[in-house]
């Protein structure tokens, strides 16, 4: 795949607005990658043009660095692949210190996906990241299956979630902040609308599905933890669904994401209610996919004659 | 490190399911060094299954004619899985995805023909794809590489014809007694340490999990440098997914987990904590 330039092509038509506002925070277009899947995003530049998306979420970050599980921490599966990698990162220090100033010289919105064991993990990484300029949002993992405690418990009752959201939000005074839902819950409605009244700017939705995969001459399951989380093209009915009903049920944006690898699939979640997207699983064996999304939405635009990408959004007819 | 979509050029049927996949790629052939590899999806259409890319040592560089002109990369793929089934079929003139040459490379400094004698290679069937540039350029610094080759059985032993064509020493051994000793590779790799072990050695080794570990253990026994080559499954391989882990070594500076597609595939033997395969 040719490294796209950033350079637009001859316009057939009018140039279509795909800024995007989440929350107060203009995105050029509604395009992102999504945390673990686009490290700290200098590991992509040299493969696509990085100031062609609207923003990074970047790999998950707690106050102290985490190891992460032991391998086998991936195993494919039919259309994506499981994963329990474990929240392995550096560390916030070290984020703001050595990742933070290189991410900051291209012209992308920095989201950071903060993760933690408790919610004073939380709050702890939350307020040591206000202090720094150049955040456009966090995002509260609070959905990762892959944690032994943490994460996952604030997300079976919505009253958790609630709670975390509402005290996370407080200790955020100058950052806006996301909500990143679990699809392993029976209704996501519940779990959108506690985000909405905790005071969330957003909510991203979906994370992993729980799965699991066994090798039968050994008997043992393929990844470490036993169980992973689900990505890929499997997961986008699912998440679609998931996507559409957050969406129905609340006024803050959503941001939509599970297996969108090309700009058809971003169109689908644009329309069922999604302000943007995140791009994740597809970036492993297509590099420039969200760039090849990004300009591949504008083309849809330009070619439908549609002025503006917001009014696609939500505009699903059931 | 390149994103390329390349030309299959030939797809040679080497027995016991391997075959050597020649890919047109003057590019990527230029910036190959030894022990980097190259990430290659399985069929054409980027969206098909299997998704994900997969890792294969760069075997040979291939040039126009006699020149010094790089034109392509030879990879050793064999048959074990989806993804390995789908490439061994592919057809000359097929395109595919690759990315690469990727990973932490065999070091091999100009002086080193001035301190050592002999390199030991280690190799554990296909193993032996990511020794061959690394012969190639030890020799041209002045090394003799000395190859210790093992597997299940003579078929196993594929693409020996090009270090043989090297001229250089070579020790092979299979458990089934059919080529060379039977037992273990690690058994002739024993004696040729206690014959000559001790100073002007290095040791690189290429296979399965437990001839490495067993390799690392006699490097240990003679105080002779070990570089590994390991594989692993891999999501990005660009290291961003954090997938493809082995444990450190406990005394490692480094973090517990390293990935072998950014601080590997090549690593020093001390790096890692042999108790604790990936797989």
């Amino acid at each position: 795949m040719k490294k796209i330039a950033s350079v637009m092509p001859e316009k057939s038509g009018k140039q279509p607005k795909m800024e995007v506002n989440i929350g107060g925070v203009r995105f050029k277009n509604p395009v992102l990658t999504a945390s673990g899947t686009f490290a700290y995003g200098i590991e992509f530049a040299h493969l696509m043009d990085l100031n062609a998306i609207g923003g990074i979420v970047v790999k998950g970050i707690s106050m102290k660095p985490i190891e992460g599980n032991p391998p086998p921490r991936i195993y494919e599966t039919s259309s994506g692949m499981l994963n329990a990698i474990g929240w392995q990162n550096i560390g916030a220090t070290e984020f703001v210190s050595k990742k933070l100033p290189a991410l900051q010289k291209y012209h992308i919105n920095i989201i950071v996906n903060v993760v933690g064991f408790s919610l004073e993990d939380y709050l702890e990484v939350t307020r040591f990241l206000n202090d720094f300029p150049g955040i456009a949002a966090l995002e509260l993992n609070i959905s990762c299956p892959n944690v032994k405690h943490g994460g996952f418990h604030f997300n079976k009752d919505p009253r958790d979630t609630y709670k975390v959201t509402a005290k996370t939000k407080k200790a955020s005074p100058n950052i806006p902040l996301w909500v990143k839902l679990s699809p392993n819950v029976t209704d996501i409605r519940e779990f959108a609308r506690a985000c909405e009244d905790a005071g969330a700017d957003a909510i991203s939705a979906i994370n992993t599905l729980v799965g699991m995969a066994i090798d039968v001459e050994k008997r043992r399951p393929r990844l470490h933890f036993v169980t992973g989380g689900l990505s890929g093209p499997a997961i986008k009915p699912v998440a679609l669904r998931m996507v559409w009903q957050a969406a129905s049920e609340v006024k803050i944006p959503v941001i939509g994401m599970g297996g969108i690898a090309n700009c058809e699939d971003a169109l689908e979640f644009l329309i069922a209610g999604a302000r943007a997207v995140q791009v994740g699983t597809a970036n492993f064996y297509n590099p420039a996919a969200s760039q090849q999304i990004a300009l591949g939405l504008e083309e849809y635009c330009r070619s439908r004659g549609i002025k503006d990408i917001n009014s696609i959004v939500g505009s699903l007819q059931v | 490190m390149l994103d390329r979509r390349v030309k299959v050029k030939d797809v040679r049927d080497l027995g016991a399911a391997n075959y050597l996949l020649t890919l047109s790629s003057p590019e990527q052939a230029r910036l190959a060094h030894p022990g980097q590899f190259l990430m290659v999806k399985c069929c054409e259409d980027v969206d098909e299954n299997p998704l994900l890319r997969r890792p294969f040592s760069i075997f040979a560089v291939r040039h126009h004619g006699r020149t010094a002109n790089p034109i392509g990369l030879e990879i050793l793929v064999k048959d074990v899985g989806i993804g390995t089934h789908k490439l061994v079929q592919a057809r000359p003139g097929q395109e595919l995805c690759t990315l690469g040459p990727q990973g932490h490379p065999f070091q091999v400094p100009k002086e080193m023909g001035g301190e050592v004698r002999f390199a030991c290679l280690v190799a554990g069937g296909v193993g032996i794809a990511a020794l061959y540039l690394l012969a190639r350029e030890l020799l041209a610094v002045g090394v003799a590489p000395v190859l210790f080759y093992g597997a299940r059985g003579a078929p196993e032993l594929v693409l020996r014809d090009y270090f043989e064509r090297l001229g250089i020493r070579i020790y092979y051994a299979t458990e089934d007694g059919s080529l060379g000793e039977r037992g273990l590779v690690t058994v002739p790799l024993a004696r040729f340490l206690k014959e000559h072990g001790r100073k002007g050695l290095k040791m690189y080794a290429c296979g399965p999990w437990a001839m490495m570990r067993a390799s690392h253990a006699l490097a240990h026994e003679y105080s002779v440098p070990c570089d590994v080559s390991l594989e692993a499954r891999m999501g990005c391989s660009l290291g961003a997914c954090m997938g493809c882990v082995v444990q450190a070594a406990g005394d490692s500076t480094q973090a517990r987990f390293i990935r072998v597609c950014m601080e590997g595939p090549v690593m020093n033997s001390r790096m890692i904590d042999w108790e604790h395969p990936p797989l």
